[in-house]
């Protein structure tokens, strides 16, 4: 009986923290979805953008995006974080910690959207793009108008995929001084030494936000698909 | 209208065409037969650059095909492929128009006046707003027939058109393409049917390891083959 009266206990502690703490994480949940928001949003850009590079004819153009890519693919996203915002500084170039972390975090989306486009792009039947030339189209009339409206349709899937990894690698954005949701975690536990609660209310605000997202996207799929077989 | 000088083509080491010589005059229905893996599909793709050749000359329609000038001579070679290549992110109606509105920039409505015009040449008005992933086989390659027409091309090459259907859908592929023979339209096909190339065939064109091994009318061919490997081949076809 004393070990159960010892569980209640513990459990109505555990829950006062919660309820006590967890409006005060709302400034930082704040932050972690403006860095997704934005993130996510020029991830996609950039993503857009070294697609369209890497389909060019001009191999220079194409051997940049290459090496761009495997500069962020093959490297942490934590040293990525701390180059911009501790590195770059020491050749003269001093960036704030927020445009830091977007930047960081919108380069390393944007280079992973780029290789979900690429795989979507490989995926169209090769029969696709020789019907559209046999038709008289240029090569990038082939490529707007039948390879490219198939292959986004295709990369939905892993697109999302991609935007919630991008919520929570958010939380690496703490490590340059961003009080989002993780580092307010950090401090609060440090504050109280009761981390277990503080950690769990943190949790259960990144879940709440990558089921929202994750509802929002197989909406999204669902509609893409009426037309397919 | 397609005139084929010395076409040779390598794959790597391979010599799939060992010089093909073949003149296609206007308004003529030439089929290709041969074995599987003969090369009756690359010297379809070579007339069209799908697959560009390694030695010898096309031209079509008096002009020379070259590189440079491909999208504009591609305009007047249709293509029809034996898996029907539709665009499945657009209906019906849109697939037919897309030659016309992309490349010609003809105006959209003229474009489906045109589309419809011709899906109902093919019997599929009713489809018109459907997507190909809800046709059955005979009917999206009697769109794809309406796609290539849509260019208002000067010859139309047939790959094995009807090898990728269920064979009660057959019949209303080959009833399009005879009524466009009827029309005197050039047109090339590759095909297996050999009731439908005796039909409707002015020329039979027997290619055999690369090379035109026999060639001659459908009464010719079938009547009278001399090449050893063309009767062996009508005996397995025909059976
Ligand atoms: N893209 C390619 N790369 C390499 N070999 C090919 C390619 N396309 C066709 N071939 C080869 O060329 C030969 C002729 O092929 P094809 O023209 O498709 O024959 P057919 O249409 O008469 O069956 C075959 O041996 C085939 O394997
Ligand atoms: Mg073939």
């Amino acid at each position: 009986m004393e070990f159960l009266k010892q569980l209640a206990a513990s459990a109505a502690a555990f829950f006062s923290t919660v309820i006590e703490f967890a409006p005060k994480f709302l400034p930082g949940v704040q932050l972690t979805l403006e860095l997704a928001f934005f993130s996510i949003l020029f991830g996609m850009i950039i993503g857009l953008f070294v697609t369209m590079m890497k389909l060019s004819r001009f191999k220079f153009l194409r051997k940049c995006m290459n090496i761009y890519i495997a500069i962020i693919r093959g490297t942490p996203l934590l040293l990525q974080l701390y180059f911009i915002f501790y590195g770059l500084p020491s050749i003269g170039l001093m960036i704030n910690s927020f445009p830091s972390a977007v930047i960081g975090l919108a380069l390393h989306n944007g280079a992973y959207i780029s290789e979900i486009f690429r795989g979507a792009i490989e995926s169209i039947d090769y029969g696709q793009g020789e019907a559209a030339r046999s038709l008289g189209m240029t090569k990038w009339q082939a490529t707007r108008r039948v390879i490219l409206p198939q292959a986004f349709k295709r990369s939905v899937p892993a697109l999302g995929n991609q935007f919630i990894i991008a919520v929570k690698d958010s939380s690496l954005a703490s490590v340059i001084t961003i009080t989002e949701t993780m580092l307010l975690a950090r401090q609060f536990g440090a504050a109280t030494f009761n981390v277990f609660p503080i950690y769990f209310t943190a949790g259960v605000y990144y879940l709440i936000i990558t089921m929202g997202l994750t509802k929002i996207l197989a909406r999204i799929e669902l509609n893409l698909k009426i037309n397919e077989r | 209208m397609i005139k084929i000088k010395n076409l040779h083509k390598y794959f790597g080491e391979l010599e799939v065409l060992k010089g093909i010589n073949l003149e296609i005059e206007e308004s003529e229905v030439v089929c290709l037969i041969g074995s599987s893996g003969s090369g009756k599909s690359t010297l379809l793709r070579c007339i069209n650059f799908l697959e560009t050749k390694t030695e010898g000359e096309i031209f079509i329609d008096g002009e020379r095909v070259t590189k440079k000038e491909i999208n504009r001579i591609r305009q007047k070679v249709g293509m029809v492929f034996q898996r029907f290549n539709l665009f499945p992110h657009m209906t019906v109606l849109q697939n037919v128009i897309e030659g016309p509105i992309t490349v010609k920039k003809m105006p959209p409505k003229e474009a489906e006046r045109i589309g419809l015009e011709l899906l109902d040449k093919v019997n599929l008005s009713d489809k018109a707003n459907e997507y190909p992933a809800m046709l059955s086989g005979g009917q999206q390659q009697r769109v794809a027939i309406a796609r290539s027409l849509a260019m208002e091309p000067k010859v139309i090459l047939f790959d094995e058109p009807t090898s990728a259907l269920d064979p009660e859908l057959v019949g209303e592929v080959l009833g399009v393409m005879k009524d466009l023979a009827k029309e005197g339209r050039t047109m090339v096909i590759v095909t297996h049917e050999m009731g439908f190339a005796r039909e409707v065939a002015d020329r039979i064109v027997f290619i055999h390891e690369g090379l035109i091994a026999e060639e001659g009318s459908p009464e010719e061919i079938f009547e009278t083959p001399q090449h050893e490997r063309l009767k062996s081949f009508l005996g397995q076809i025909i059976g």
